[in-house]
């Protein structure tokens, strides 16, 4: 398998350094500007379709196919509002926070294997430690909640910083846990390692295959992992750093035009990340029959954002209390107890 | 109320249920200068400087424990302050003590030590008309701004004289009351009045301790409108009766209506033909479900967190009654339907035809109200959300005077549709809701309980008017084309609004106008207990209890 800096390298002709680094420059645009792609379609189409859809509404229908076009209009309001800078925010980091929360999710698909589509493979990077970098990238953007509350200088997104720290807190450790105990069933954190771990043979029904899926092996990892993502990308019910009803906005009550873009399409490609990461380490990465691998890696995600859409729908948010004690009571409680489950299931596979 | 409970009698109540005013007279001793005769009960008039002893003689020894409202006015030769007292038990028996002030020095003792309601209600008649009151725990302005000029309900008030409040007599809202600031560490912090959970422009001054809240102190007043004035400005017959439906402007405007139309009708005198009776009944009846329908949602709104499936159903299920409004009444919010002796015009024609969507309506609802259960009371987060927050103990409620299906969430039996009874709510057979819960979850399921009686009102409301007999279909009484009741006579009566208690008092000079027009609105009274449900509790849970208030701010500040 080669990476999608090496295709392009070789396709222009290069070797060495300039390969690598041309390549690696070409393939992460190409890369982010499907990621993108993903969130402008999710962001003014796709949510409000979906949230209609549950609401029992019709919602955009009236420019392009199905409404798709709203993208558009949509876009040019969004960027052509008034950027308002409030009197005493701390300015560099004021600045600095939707960058850093819209570009900390973006990297984290750097190592994400998103599968093919004919010749072309949609893999950055495969480092060794793939799955720690993911997770190290994606709580950089808890850093910029921190300062955009706190350099904001405006009460509502101070308590929605701290909110956003105290959350973070008490859902990173039991996602990292159960992140884990996918590598002890994969033995390595590469991500192309753990991809292919999952693409044996667990049974066979018939003619059919089951595939050695995490999420099928062991179910309960995977409901540990998908509440705590939930919690990590900030949804319903845990939106509770933004909580519209109780703080306003939380951390980007203050932000506007561009800056405020930034944030919302931080929180997009956020969801995304938290699904790509689900499906790499779940849902056997852009493995599936038929359809080529980048076409299932798509489906996945968004099945994902489908599921973060449907919560936000139907289930009420959770007191910023009840959820400290459901992430340091409950899910902390339920990974460690995965681990000993997944040792277990380690120890009778390998016999 | 009930035959199965003996009932203790309280001083001055006889065996039948009636009150023996000599005896409630007696009680009071000396306090009492004079009596006066008020349509709805009598008067006794109090010695300024012991009005508290007299509320608190009344509420321990007879039974007085709500105080529906205090009204304040300014005579020729006087200030007239009116306190407005009833039994939760049984609302018919009522008692005004009429506490009258020199023009020189307009002060008289506060209530607020007996019945904590009487503060925001005396500080709303030291705002408008003047008075002042001695030993109030906070006596300032409540609803026009700290640094407007002069009463404008007092007699030599200059109405033209525009006043423009600038934005920077008010920049520094922490000038004003601030407490625990100084020996703990807390954070002030302004919610509203732009916020996206106070349901319009209500301000609320917290004091937090990290997300706990410490001191709330609503500041009310943004959406003042001058109501009272502008009905004491219009003629009883023709000009006053818009303007109900802008008060709780949330679909609840015929409930509105009728609590002028009751008022104005025993002042005047004026029957009511039966046939109207029962429109009347079932159009109030379709507000309140709508009224009920919007505060659920925007409860639920508040705990999710977004325009979210139950909202956006309780808004699809109240298009559907507004639309049977619509038929009604040609309007779909402003409602203007009630007229003095009767109604508007009759049901639209084809009848048949109009009948057939109510039923179809309510034959519906109840299948809906089951899925708001399903969404809601069954919900197990939303459980956890709501129950054991916002505490509201019964005795607090009664103290706060409130109302509505706040007190009944309290587990108090109150409803003047059964206990004082009016229109044709006497004549059905129909359940009032409470809940011992205390707390937002109860409030929450009393709502949506009280929509299940709503439509069994509405369902035999409709069988009666098919069947009514086609020469008998009367919609007005005769009403003179000029209404002057009486003079000097004056009527406070009330009507089970969708927030609660709504009452009227209004005062006869003998002319077209009223001479004093007070409203007494429950919101207003309701969201005077936020301060007991809400400190304490953590922010969340304090806008939760907001949202279990369903307060409307058109009402609330009027």
């Amino acid at each position: 398998m080669t990476l999608l800096p090496e295709q392009i390298g070789d396709l222009l002709g290069l070797s060495g350094l300039p390969a690598e680094i041309i390549g690696g420059l070409i393939g992460a645009t190409i890369i982010g500007s499907i990621i993108l792609a993903n969130a402008a379609l999710a962001g003014p189409w796709a949510k409000r379709k979906i949230t209609a859809a549950f609401t029992d509404r019709i919602s955009v229908n009236k420019f392009g196919p199905w409404g798709v076009g709203i993208i558009i209009p949509d876009a040019v309001r969004l960027l052509s509002k008034e950027l308002i800078v409030p009197e005493g925010v701390d300015r560099p980091a004021w600045d600095l926070a939707p960058l850093i929360i819209a570009s900390s999710a973006l990297l984290g698909f750097a190592v994400i294997p998103m599968g093919s589509l004919g010749p072309i493979e949609f893999h950055l990077a495969d480092p060794e430690i793939g799955l720690i970098f993911v997770f190290a990238i994606a709580s950089i953007a808890s850093l910029g909640l921190v300062m955009a509350g706190y350099a904001s200088n405006n009460k509502y997104s101070l308590m929605g910083g701290l909110r956003a720290v105290a959350q973070n807190l008490a859902y990173e450790i039991p996602l990292i846990l159960v992140g884990i105990s996918v590598v002890i069933f994969a033995g390595s954190l590469q991500m192309s390692e753990i991809v292919a771990a999952q693409a044996q043979t667990l049974v066979e029904l018939g003619p059919v295959d089951i595939p050695m899926w995490f999420a099928i092996l062991n179910p309960f990892a995977f409901v540990l992992f998908l509440a705590a993502n939930v919690a990590e990308v900030g949804r319903n019910p845990f939106d509770i750093p933004e909580a519209p009803t109780e703080i306003v906005a939380g951390y980007q009550t203050e932000y506007s035009s561009v800056y405020f873009v930034l944030f919302y399409l931080g929180e997009f490609v956020h969801i995304f990340l938290g699904g790509a990461l689900i499906a790499t380490i779940f849902l056997g990465g852009p493995a599936g029959p038929i359809l080529p691998g980048f076409v299932w890696f798509l489906i996945k995600i968004w099945a994902v954002f489908l599921l973060t859409q449907w919560m936000r729908s139907a289930l009420p948010r959770v007191r910023i209390d009840q959820l400290i004690e459901i992430g340091w009571k409950g899910l902390l409680v339920g990974a460690f107890l995965n681990l000993f489950l997944t040792a277990g299931i380690v120890g009778v596979l390998a016999i | 109320m009930s035959l199965e409970q003996p009932h203790q009698l309280d001083v001055g109540e006889t065996p039948e249920g009636e009150l023996d005013y000599d005896a409630l007279a007696d009680l009071l001793g000396e306090s009492v200068i004079d009596r006066e005769e008020h349509i709805n009960c009598e008067a006794f008039v109090i010695r300024p400087d012991d009005v508290a002893r007299a509320l608190s003689t009344l509420r321990e020894e007879a039974g007085f424990d709500h105080l529906s409202c205090v009204t304040a006015q300014e005579y020729r030769d006087r200030y007239e302050s009116i306190y407005h007292l009833k039994k939760y038990d049984d609302p018919t028996q009522e008692l005004s003590l009429v506490v009258p002030t020199t023009r020189e020095n307009p002060a008289s003792q506060s209530g607020a030590s007996v019945f904590d309601t009487a503060n925001w209600h005396e500080r709303e008649a030291y705002d408008l008309v003047g008075i002042e009151y001695d030993d109030h725990p906070d006596l300032r302005r409540i609803l026009l701004p700290e640094t407007w000029q002069g009463y404008p309900l007092s007699l030599d008030y200059n109405q033209d004289k525009p006043q423009i409040v600038p934005l920077r007599e008010h920049v520094n809202p922490m000038e004003t009351r601030n407490k625990g600031a100084d020996d703990s560490d807390t954070m002030f912090l302004n919610i509203g009045p732009h916020h996206p959970a106070t349901h319009g422009v209500l301000h609320l001054r917290t004091v937090l301790d990290g997300e706990q809240v410490v001191d709330v102190d609503p500041d009310i007043g943004y959406l003042h409108r001058c109501e009272e004035q502008m009905c004491q400005q219009s003629t009883y017959r023709h000009q006053i009766m818009p303007y109900p439906d802008r008060w709780d402007y949330i679909s609840a405007g015929i409930l509105n209506e009728w609590a002028y139309a009751r008022a104005a009708e025993d002042l005047a005198d004026l029957d009511v033909p039966e046939y109207a009776q029962v429109i009347r009944t079932m159009s109030a009846e379709m507000c309140r479900i709508a009224a009920h329908l919007l505060a659920v949602g925007t409860f639920a709104l508040d705990i999710y967190g977004d325009f979210t499936a139950i909202f956006m159903y309780a808004i699809t299920d109240r298009e559907r009654i507004e639309n049977l409004l619509e038929d009604l009444t040609g309007q779909r919010l402003m409602f203007n339907y009630l007229r003095l002796g009767g109604v508007a015009w009759d049901l639209p024609e084809p009848r048949d035809r109009y009948f057939e969507k109510v039923r179809e309506f309510t034959d519906q609802f109840p299948d809906r109200l089951e899925e708001y259960h399903n969404l809601l009371t069954n919900n197990e987060l939303f459980q956890m959300r709501v129950i054991d927050t916002g505490i509201l103990p019964p005795e607090e409620a009664k103290r706060y005077g409130c109302t509505g299906p706040v007190l009944r969430g309290s587990g108090v039996d109150y409803d003047l549709r059964r206990d004082d009874p009016y229109g044709y709510y006497d004549e059905l057979e129909w359940d009032v809701i409470t809940d011992d819960g205390c707390d937002n979850f109860a409030r929450a399921r009393v709502r949506l309980e009280e929509m299940r009686q709503s439509i069994r009102i509405i369902e035999q409301c409709v069988d009666l008017l098919e069947e009514w007999p086609e020469d008998d279909r009367q919609i007005q009484s005769n009403v003179p084309r000029t209404l002057k009741p009486d003079s000097d006579t004056e009527i406070y009566r009330a009507v089970e609004g969708a927030k609660g208690e709504l009452g009227i008092y209004i005062r006869s000079d003998g002319t077209d106008k009223p001479a004093r027009f007070k409203i007494r609105s429950p919101a207003f009274c309701n969201l005077q207990s936020l301060e007991v449900m809400a400190e304490g509790e953590y922010v969340p849970d304090m806008v939760a209890a907001l949202g279990s208030l369903d307060i409307v701010l058109g009402e609330v500040d009027r």
